[in-house]
C-alpha cells in the first residue's frame, strides 16, 4: 500500500478523533486543530483501550481516560505516567483530503518497547 | 513456589505460596507489580509466563479480554503459581522505592446496617491492626463465595484493626447478595491490602475535590477523616459532590453534615440527584447543598476559574468516572497529574 485517501478534512471536527478503515487496517485520524492531522492504529499502547471512544484531545494532547496515559499528537511521543509512545503512520493534508501512508497496518506488541530488549 | 519476573525497569524475585496470587505475593513482598482493581476486572496486572507453570484461578474473569491466552499472557491477580516460574511484566515498575506494608490477614465480619433498600455499610475486624492511607481499598475473600472483592474503607486511622466499608446489593452480585441475604456475623474472611493510589496525603498542596457516585463515596468519607484528623481542613477546603438517584437513595447524612457542619468555611457538600427535582437548593438542618444533575455535571458548574492546582478524586460507576475526567481535563484544564482515581473496569 501506499499514500491513501482516507477522508475529506472536515469530515474529523477539531480536537477530535475518527476511526476509518483503510482496505481493512483500522486507521485512527486525529485533528491538531491548526490545519494538521495525525494518523494512529486505533488503539491505547497501554491497554489496547479504543481510542476512538476513550480518547481525549485538547491543545495537541491526546490523553486516553482509561488510565490517563497522555501523548503530544504531533510526534506521538509519550507524556506524564505514559510508558510507551503512540505509534503513528505518515500522514498530511492536501487538497481537503487527509493521506495517510499506509504500508502495513501497525500494531502494538506485548513486550515491544523503544527504549530496551525485553526478551529473556 | 519462586517466582522470577523482568520487568522494563529492571529484575525482581519473590515466593509464592500454594494457592496464593501471584500479584498479591509480590505485592506483600514489596514488589510494586502493576495492578488496579486487583480483583480480575481491569487486566492492568497482565503478564506473559516465560517459564514454569501456573494455575488461572478464575478463567472467565471480565480482565482477560486484555490478554492473549496463546501468547502465555495472564492475569497477576487471578493465577498462582503450581510450579517456580519466569514472567515478564511489561510495566514500569519503581523496584528502588519503598513500598509501604501489605497485609494478608484473616479477620471477621461485624456490624451489617443497612442505609437504604440497597445500600448498606459493614465492617470487618482485623486480627492485628494495619496502616493504610485515606482513600486506599482492601480486596477480601469470603470462603462461602469465592473470589477476592474490592471496597474502599471508608473510615481511617493511623492504626486499626477495624475497616469500615459501604457495599450496594447489586443484582447477581455474589458477595453482596450473599451479605444482604442473611445475618453475617462473626463470619471468617481474608483481606489483602491496603491497595489503591487514590488517595491524600498531608503534604498535598492546594484544596480538593471529590466527585463520586453512589458507594464510590466510600474513600471520600476515608479522605474526609483523614483531612479532619490531620488538620488539613483548617487551612484546605474541600468540595464534595456526592451523585444518587433520588432523595431515599441517600446515606451517609450524618456523617456528611458533621464535617459541613464543623468547617463552614471550608468544606462545602452538594448532593446531586440524578432522577429528582430537587425544591430546595440548602438543607438548613443538614448543611448541605441540593442540586438536579448527573454528580459530574453539578461538580463542573461549580469549579472556580484557574482551578488547576485542584487536586480531585473520583469514584463511581464507570461512565460517571468517564464523564467526571472528561470534564475536568476539557472544561477545566486540571492537569492528568492531579486527577486521582482507580480504575475498576
Amino acid at each position: 500500500m501506499t499514500w491513501k485517501k482516507v477522508c475529506s478534512t472536515d469530515t474529523v471536527e477539531k480536537n477530535t478523533l475518527k476511526l476509518f478503515d483503510v482496505e481493512g487496517v483500522p486507521i485512527l485520524v486525529g485533528n491538531l486543530g491548526d490545519g494538521e492531522f495525525r494518523a494512529y492504529p486505533p488503539v491505547c499502547p497501554h491497554m489496547e483501550e479504543p481510542l476512538e471512544e476513550s480518547g481525549i484531545c485538547e491543545e495537541g494532547i491526546l490523553t486516553c481516560t482509561k488510565h490517563l496515559w497522555q501523548f503530544d499528537m504531533r510526534n506521538g511521543e509519550p507524556m506524564g505516567p505514559a510508558e510507551r509512545p503512540l505509534l503513528i503512520y505518515d500522514a498530511k493534508a492536501e487538497d481537503g483530503h487527509v493521506w495517510v501512508y499506509v504500508e502495513r497496518e501497525l500494531e502494538y506488541e506485548f513486550d515491544d518497547d523503544d527504549d530496551d530488549d525485553f526478551e529473556f | 513456589m519462586r517466582i522470577s519476573g523482568r520487568a522494563k525497569t529492571g529484575e525482581f524475585q519473590f515466593a509464592c505460596g500454594e494457592g496464593e496470587r501471584i500479584l498479591y505475593a509480590g505485592l506483600h513482598q514489596g514488589v510494586p507489580l502493576p495492578y488496579e482493581c486487583a480483583s480480575g476486572t481491569c487486566g492492568t496486572c497482565r503478564a506473559r509466563l516465560a517459564s514454569g507453570k501456573i494455575k488461572e484461578l478464575w478463567p472467565d474473569a471480565p480482565g482477560r479480554k486484555h490478554v492473549k491466552p496463546e501468547r502465555e499472557e495472564f492475569l497477576m491477580c487471578q493465577a498462582t503459581a503450581v510450579d517456580d516460574c519466569e514472567i515478564l511484566v511489561p510495566a514500569k515498575i519503581p523496584l528502588d522505592e519503598v513500598q509501604q506494608p501489605r497485609y494478608n490477614l484473616p479477620g471477621e465480619l461485624i456490624g451489617f446496617n443497612p442505609c437504604t433498600h440497597d445500600v448498606a455499610t459493614f465492617s470487618v475486624r482485623l486480627s492485628e491492626p494495619i496502616q493504610f492511607h485515606a482513600g486506599q481499598f482492601v480486596v477480601i475473600h469470603v470462603p462461602a463465595v469465592g473470589g477476592y472483592r474490592a471496597y474502599s474503607m471508608t473510615n481511617y486511622a493511623q492504626t486499626t484493626n477495624r475497616l469500615d466499608f459501604v457495599i450496594k446489593k447489586m443484582p447477581g452480585g455474589g458477595f453482596s447478595e450473599w451479605l444482604f441475604e442473611a445475618d453475617r456475623e462473626g463470619t471468617r474472611v481474608n483481606v489483602f491490602g491496603p491497595l489503591g493510589a487514590a488517595t491524600l496525603s498531608a503534604e498535598d498542596g492546594g484544596d480538593f475535590l471529590c466527585i463520586a457516585g453512589g458507594s464510590g463515596i466510600a474513600g471520600m468519607m476515608s479522605i474526609l477523616s483523614f483531612a479532619e484528623q490531620q488538620d488539613v481542613l483548617t487551612q484546605r477546603n474541600a468540595q464534595v459532590f456526592f451523585g444518587v438517584r433520588t432523595l431515599n437513595d441517600r446515606f451517609f447524612l450524618d456523617e456528611l453534615s458533621r464535617f459541613a457542619r464543623k468547617f463552614p468555611d471550608r468544606v462545602r457538600i452538594t448532593v446531586a440527584l440524578s432522577d429528582e427535582e430537587v425544591t430546595s437548593a440548602y438543607a438548613e438542618s443538614e448543611g448541605l447543598y441540593y442540586e438536579s444533575g448527573f454528580v459530574h455535571e453539578v461538580a463542573g458548574r461549580h469549579i472556580p476559574e484557574n482551578s488547576e492546582h485542584l487536586i480531585t478524586f473520583i469514584a463511581g460507576p464507570p461512565p460517571m468516572v468517564d464523564g467526571a475526567i472528561r470534564m475536568l481535563l476539557v472544561k477545566h484544564r486540571i492537569p492528568a497529574t492531579r486527577i486521582r482515581y482507580d480504575k475498576f473496569s
